[in-house]
């Protein structure tokens, strides 16, 4: 759960990336994840990582994405070991665990920077449907809320003696029931009181909403972007054709 | 019983909840824990049973320091009743739900049994016993979960903000509940923004503000201190206000309304 | 102030409501009239029709909750039951009783212009109605912060302040102050006399804690097993013999009152304060 929370959850940053326009930020992200996939020696990943982390640490989230990785060693550690047992290549399953690795900071880095309100507007850039969207928004808008209340139910069941850092890994997943249910009901419920609410407020009332804010590309974010492509160009031209070629 | 020693606890973010509380609190007392929404009294309650530990000082429980043991233990003597039911039921049967936290004390089945109908006869669920926990209104929620309590037999019962949402006949019944724990020797502590229901019982009452004890004495005395109740942003119930506001009054304040009309009614006759 | 236009902004006209998988009513022949500009309390013991009621007024029955209906709701003159919740919305505002499930943005101010948003309403208007419903609840600082960074106090005011923006004339409150401590409560109590004051809204708020409303409060109305069980100005009913048995909180002080005024010893008037009836029983004390 830390994992989760420390790697995808948003919270507010002041740096000139997080002031990014969200498509922007989600073009940089999207080079990033694909720059992983094109890469195909360990000492080229290892360098686009070390990238990704400088830009993490231009973002002022460094730390935080230092995290995510390391928690997501473990995962990459399973990948590692899956695929040494089928395929008896070393360097290729070290490629890929940490290809993984690489993937998720870069997923991370989006999320953590950009907050359920761009990651609304980005949803409409793409024009899906208003419906969609409001469901995604509301529900990353909930993530806070709901992280409390699993705190809260915990609290609860421990209080009741529910021990749930003890036992076999059976025992500890049947232990998660009585954390689990009470959490899905009171999402359910919660769902009631919204639709309640959203009714009220005239929820699609009109088939075009209005909206209060509206966003702008800065000059700026169009520089970032063209600069992201340009990098991504010709690192991809690089790994792709330039490097293999000198290996060889 | 309870025994807090300069306790201060300070959140992940900083935020600081507890700041040197020294409290005890003997066996067999009637506590209310007061004070506004953030002073510190459900992060008090949770220290009581380990679910969060001191950042400094040291939480004991009959001897026991919290540190050093599990809130599975701890909570086998102090029962705590939390605001929301819905965050802890769960079972398949009213049954069913108050026997989890029997079986997880580790009682026999037969007194599972046992104490099951017990609790259940004394709150009046008998005829739910076979319902889900979840369709019960929720002022039966609130009795399931005190009687769920109950059922282990703690020595200590601390209730948290238990008239949040409960209608007038709802805390009557709250008051006779508590009334029923105290003359069976139990240790009641009350966590409540809401000291007006509580007169009538008279408990000591420790005021909370901004994460210290401001206050600590008997309801009658305590609640006398305007300026106190003002800074920690806690309402005079009605009839100390009444009391305060009268030229010739009696030594101590009305408890209930007919002492309060009696009282009036005789020193005008004088 | 009030006076002028008197007409009735709502009209509940024998209402009976039962839910499809009920065999009893929730609501049984409701008759009420609520001229505009008054703050109306409805008090009742837990299960006794309040919610139904409440939903009644605001739409949400009969088009989001099928069932057995009958009888009539009029908002403003206009019948709840040939509205649309379009209309409906605009006429009535819910402000529900758990602050957490009615905000759905990740920013206090797009909150607060939800509702403005789904109608349609053109960027500039908006942005003037958000200004001037944060203003009005004292929210404006808060207008860039998360909800889950706000406490419930002011979760409250955040989602008051969106049913506010859309403007409508009567507000319907369900037990706004349940969550929130006595201090806070009686500051959201004396929000409620300003916001009528200013605005001219009418308020119909459910309500255990009768002690904080009695003074606002024009009317008390008190329901029993989805009746209307008694009707009247606060001191009407809480003088009232009735009103203990139903459920009804009667405040130690009132009751002190009651007791007083029936033994000849104070004579008979309105509801007084803890401090007044001192001073009706016997002088000033310090």
């Amino acid at each position: 759960m830390m994992w989760l929370s420390g790697g995808f959850v948003f919270r507010r940053g002041t740096s000139a990336y997080h002031k990014l326009d969200p498509r922007v930020k989600l073009l940089i992200s999207a080079l990033m994840f694909v720059t992983t996939l094109l890469v195909r020696t360990i000492y080229e990943l290892a360098a686009v990582l070390a990238f990704f982390l400088v830009v993490a640490a231009i973002a002022t989230v460094l730390k935080r994405v230092a995290r995510t990785m390391v928690f997501t060693l473990m995962f990459s550690a399973f990948i590692f070991v899956v695929n040494v047992v089928f395929t008896r290549n070393v360097e290729t399953s070290v490629l890929y665990a940490v290809r993984f690795v690489a993937i998720v900071v870069s997923t991370s880095l989006f999320f953590i920077t950009t907050s359920p309100d761009e990651l609304e507007q980005v949803m409409k850039t793409f024009r899906l449907p208003r419906d969609v969207v409001f469901a995604f928004v509301t529900a990353v808008r909930f993530i806070p809320v709901m992280m409390l209340d699993t705190i809260q139910i915990m609290d609860a069941q421990k209080s009741r003696g529910l021990e749930l850092d003890k036992g076999n890994i059976f025992r500890r997943v049947r232990n998660m029931i009585p954390v689990l249910i009470p959490l899905v009901v009171n999402s359910v419920v919660r769902s009631g009181e919204l639709a309640e609410a959203m009714e009220s407020r005239a929820y699609g009332a009109v088939p075009k909403p209005t909206s209060l804010v509206e966003y702008h590309t800065s000059a700026r974010d169009k520089a970032v972007a063209v600069a992201a492509v340009v990098a991504f160009a010709l690192g991809a031209y690089s790994f792709y054709f330039i490097l293999p070629t000198q290996l060889l | 019983m309870i025994e807090f020693r300069e306790v201060s606890f300070v959140h992940q973010n900083g935020v600081k909840a507890l700041d040197g509380v020294s409290l005890r609190i003997e066996s067999g007392e009637t506590v209310a824990v007061v004070g506004e929404n953030g002073a510190g009294k459900t992060t008090l309650v949770k220290q009581v049973t380990g679910l969060l530990k001191p950042t400094s000082g040291s939480v004991l429980v009959d001897g026991e320091d919290t540190k050093s043991t599990s809130t599975a233990k701890l909570s086998r003597k102090v029962g705590v009743a939390f605001q929301n039911p819905d965050h802890q039921l769960f079972s398949e049967s009213v049954e069913e739900e108050m026997a989890f936290a029997l079986r997880n004390f580790g009682f026999a089945p037969a007194v599972v049994q046992q104490r099951v109908a017990w609790g259940l006869e004394l709150f009046g669920l008998e005829e739910y016993r076979k319902s889900s926990p979840l369709v019960l209104s929720g002022g039966e929620k609130k009795r399931l979960t005190l009687a769920c309590i109950l059922a282990w037999d703690p020595d200590v019962v601390i209730l948290d903000e238990p008239t949040v949402g409960q209608d007038s006949i709802q805390k009557e019944k709250l008051v006779g509940t508590i009334g029923m724990l105290r003359s069976a020797g139990k240790t009641v502590v009350v966590v409540s923004h809401d000291i007006e229901f509580l007169w009538p019982v008279q408990p000591r009452v420790v005021v909370m503000k901004s994460g210290r004890v401001v206050g600590d004495g008997p309801a009658r005395t305590l609640m006398l201190e305007r300026g106190l109740l003002e800074t920690a942003r806690v309402v005079q119930p009605q009839l100390v206000e009444l009391y305060q506001g009268l030229k010739r009054r009696p030594e101590e304040p009305f408890v209930d309304p007919l002492e309060a009309r009696r009282w009036v009614e005789e020193a005008a006759g004088r | 102030m009030r006076g002028g236009d008197m007409a009735d902004i709502l009209e509940i006209d024998g209402l009976s409501f039962r839910y499809p998988d009920s065999p009893k009513r929730a609501v049984e022949d409701f008759q009420l009239t609520v001229p505009e500009g008054e703050i109306v309390v409805l008090a009742g013991p837990s299960g006794c029709g309040k919610s139904t009621l409440l939903r009644a007024v605001n739409g949400l029955i009969p088009h989001m909750y099928g069932g057995d209906y009958s009888g009539d709701v009029k908002v403003g003159g206009a019948s709840v039951k040939e509205s649309g919740m379009r209309d409906l919305a605009q006429r009535v505002g819910f402000l529900f009783q758990n602050p957490e499930n009615q905000i759905f943005m990740f920013t206090v101010e797009r909150d607060v212009a939800f509702g403005l948003e789904n109608l349609g309403v053109s960027r500039g208007d908006m942005r003037e109605r958000v200004d001037e419903a944060m203003r009005l609840l004292g929210i404006t600082d808060l207008a860039l912060r998360a909800p889950h960074e706000l406490s419930d106090g002011q979760k409250q005011r955040v989602a008051l302040a969106g049913v506010l923006a859309m403007r409508p004339k009567l507000v319907i409150l369900d037990e706004p102050t349940s969550l929130l401590d006595p201090k806070t409560a009686a500051e959201l109590v004396g929000l409620v006399a300003r916001l009528r004051k200013e605005l001219g809204t009418t308020f119909v708020v459910v309500e255990h804690r009768l002690d904080l409303l009695v003074k606002v409060a024009d009317r008390l109305v008190v329901m029993s097993e989805g009746r209307k069980v008694l009707e009247g100005t606060p001191s009407e009913v809480l003088f009232g013999d009735e009103a203990e048995g139903y459920g009804v909180a009667v405040p130690a002080v009132t009751r002190v009152q009651k007791m007083l005024v029936r033994d000849g010893f104070i004579p008979r008037g309105g509801l007084l304060t803890p401090e007044e009836l001192a001073v009706a029983a016997g002088g000033q004390g310090p």
